[in-house]
């Protein structure tokens, strides 16, 4: 382990290399530009590939090959260059590809402000892919955690054959922190199951009881069929009901039946806590400092931050708030994970404040758009 | 323990050197946590080089990005002073380049003017290191950083050929007793 002081973006590019990382496909966008840039000049020396494609539809197919053929692979990009991503984000799910996708938010629609932040992907990462299916989404509120998640985010997607997100933004990426950083020796390194035969490489699509198939790839001997179509077993196209229901009943199910693999979050203060705000991402961290002036001036203020957007646990926000007698949402958008969290929580009056800042609401503005509850 | 640490400058004064340097040196070198942010212009442009850095000696104390109440404050130029110093508190240790001219300061702030440009064209023949002459009087006067810390950083973060001149920079701006 050795401490260094890097940016979000480059705290995921170690994550990432630390998880397996060999093959990273990108376009250039920014705020996410700098993480390929820092790629491309260690990646090659670890005898990992960076390939700059002509667009963003053509890197994630890129990414997708890699992953079919057996390396652990990923892109970057911002919310623009995901709108291009999304169709074959949707290849990659259908196909049961481990990659990761790294978004980091920008603020939009459109080209927006390219340089500025806000929290405005949160949907657009979960549901832009067309058809029935579930993506896990993970967000870090600071460079270490960048680095962490990005490990994370390559081992659910190996363990769970399946595209994953990281949403970090634009504040988050270029802000330069102390980070931990770990060698693939000091982390669990998670990596997808392979056939044990010829026999069972025949069936690229057959589910273990988790869920999850064996995954044969390119080059191991095994005659692989990838197939954007619905499928069987074999990966043969099978336009039948009974087929494509339970193919795509058991693409959502191997994402949240394993919801302990993925969900995670975090209280601060919360034990004796009457009010609570809400918040995930670079939001979280004037959020933390808010808390602790409303402690200060004698509220009893918690935060409960959410590292995992999707798949969305109900459960675990309910209980996290149980005792809370009013909920904050706080969100640089217009209010788009307050509907997740007022959905959930049965016990407490769930207010949603969206506070959106292209620098990032600061603690003061928190404070002030609260107080207004209190 | 929790320090702010608020730098503005122009567009070539080596602001954001200093900051990654400082930030480096604590990461790194020391047992703190840090976070920083920058902002910049062009430099042909003249724009404000600014850099937020906040040191924590735990995690827990680490959360908004930004300053809002700088314990220590390095202004290069009056005009940054003005634009700047709502977010300086009042207890802060606030250095000014005084090559410039220097508008009116707060009577709780203790403060040190020295022409950091000036000495730096003067006694190293380049209007480039006061940066580090800067630096070397902050850890000086605050003792923010251990000073070898610092010295480790710049050797990390500066340009091969600028890093003797860059140290000598420091150590000039470390016996300045003003």
């Amino acid at each position: 382990m050795r401490a260094d002081y890097i940016t979000t973006n480059i705290a995921i590019a170690e994550g990432a290399m630390a998880a397996g990382l060999m093959f990273y496909a990108g376009y250039p966008i920014t705020p996410a530009s700098d993480l390929f840039e820092y790629l491309a000049s260690v990646l090659p020396s670890r005898n990992g590939v960076v390939a700059q494609f002509e667009d963003e539809i053509a890197s994630i197919n890129a990414v997708i090959g890699a992953s079919w053929a057996g390396v652990k692979a990923m892109t970057a990009t911002s919310g623009p260059g995901f709108s291009l991503m999304v169709e074959g984000l949707g290849l990659a799910i259908i196909t049961e590809a481990p990659l990761v996708v790294v978004d980091i938010m920008r603020a939009g629609p459109s080209t927006g402000v390219p340089t500025k932040a806000t929290q405005s992907d949160v949907y657009q990462v979960r549901f832009s892919s067309h058809g029935i299916y579930s993506i896990p989404v993970l967000v870090p509120w600071s460079a270490q955690e960048g680095f962490d998640l990005a490990v994370k985010a390559f081992n659910i997607a190996e363990r769970l054959r399946t595209p994953v997100v990281l949403l970090s933004d634009a504040v988050l990426a270029h802000a330069w922190e102390k980070v931990s950083l770990r060698s693939s020796e000091e982390i669990q390194v998670v990596n997808r199951k392979k056939p044990k035969n010829l026999e069972e490489g025949m069936f690229p699509f057959k589910p273990e009881n988790d869920l999850v198939p064996p995954m044969p790839c390119f080059g191991e001997g095994f005659g692989v069929k990838v197939e954007s179509l619905s499928h069987d077993e074999r990966g043969w196209y099978a336009p039948d009901n009974e087929t494509y229901k339970k193919l795509v009943w058991r693409l959502v199910k191997k994402i949240e039946n394993n919801m302990s693999l993925i969900w995670d979050s975090e209280r601060y203060f919360t034990n004796d806590a009457e009010y609570a705000i809400v918040a995930y991402g670079s939001v979280a961290r004037p959020a933390y400092a808010a808390v602790k002036e409303f402690r200060r001036e004698g509220y009893k203020f918690g935060l409960y931050r959410l590292k995992t957007l999707w798949p969305f646990n109900d459960r675990d926000v309910a209980n996290s708030l149980r005792k809370i007698k009013k909920v904050f949402v706080v969100e640089n958008n217009e209010g788009k994970m307050y509907r997740e969290i007022a959905r959930s929580v049965k016990s407490a009056e769930v207010i949603s404040v969206p506070l959106i800042n292209l620098e990032v609401p600061p603690p003061e503005e928190i404070e002030e758009a609260v107080k207004e509850w209190l | 323990m929790r320090k702010e640490f608020l730098a503005a400058g122009r567009g070539g004064q080596g602001i954001l050197i200093l900051g990654h340097v400082l930030g480096l040196a604590a990461a790194k070198y020391t047992g703190l946590y840090v976070t920083g942010t920058e902002s910049y212009d062009a430099e042909t442009r003249g724009g404000d080089s600014r850099v937020d850095l906040i040191f924590t000696d735990s995690q827990d104390e680490l959360d908004y990005f930004k300053v809002r109440s700088a314990d220590i404050a390095l202004f290069m130029y009056s005009d940054q002073l003005l634009k700047y110093r709502r977010l300086v508190g009042n207890e802060a240790i606030v250095f000014i380049d005084s090559s410039f001219h220097i508008p009116e300061l707060r009577s709780s702030w203790q403060v040190y003017r020295v022409p950091y440009t000036d000495m730096a064209e003067e006694k190293l023949g380049t209007h480039v290191v006061a940066n580090m002459i800067a630096l070397g009087h902050i850890i000086r006067k605050t003792g923010l950083i251990d000073r070898e810390a610092v010295i480790s950083s710049i050797k990390e973060v500066v340009r091969k050929r600028w890093v003797s001149v860059d140290l000598k920079a420091f150590e000039l701006g470390m016996e300045l007793d003003p």
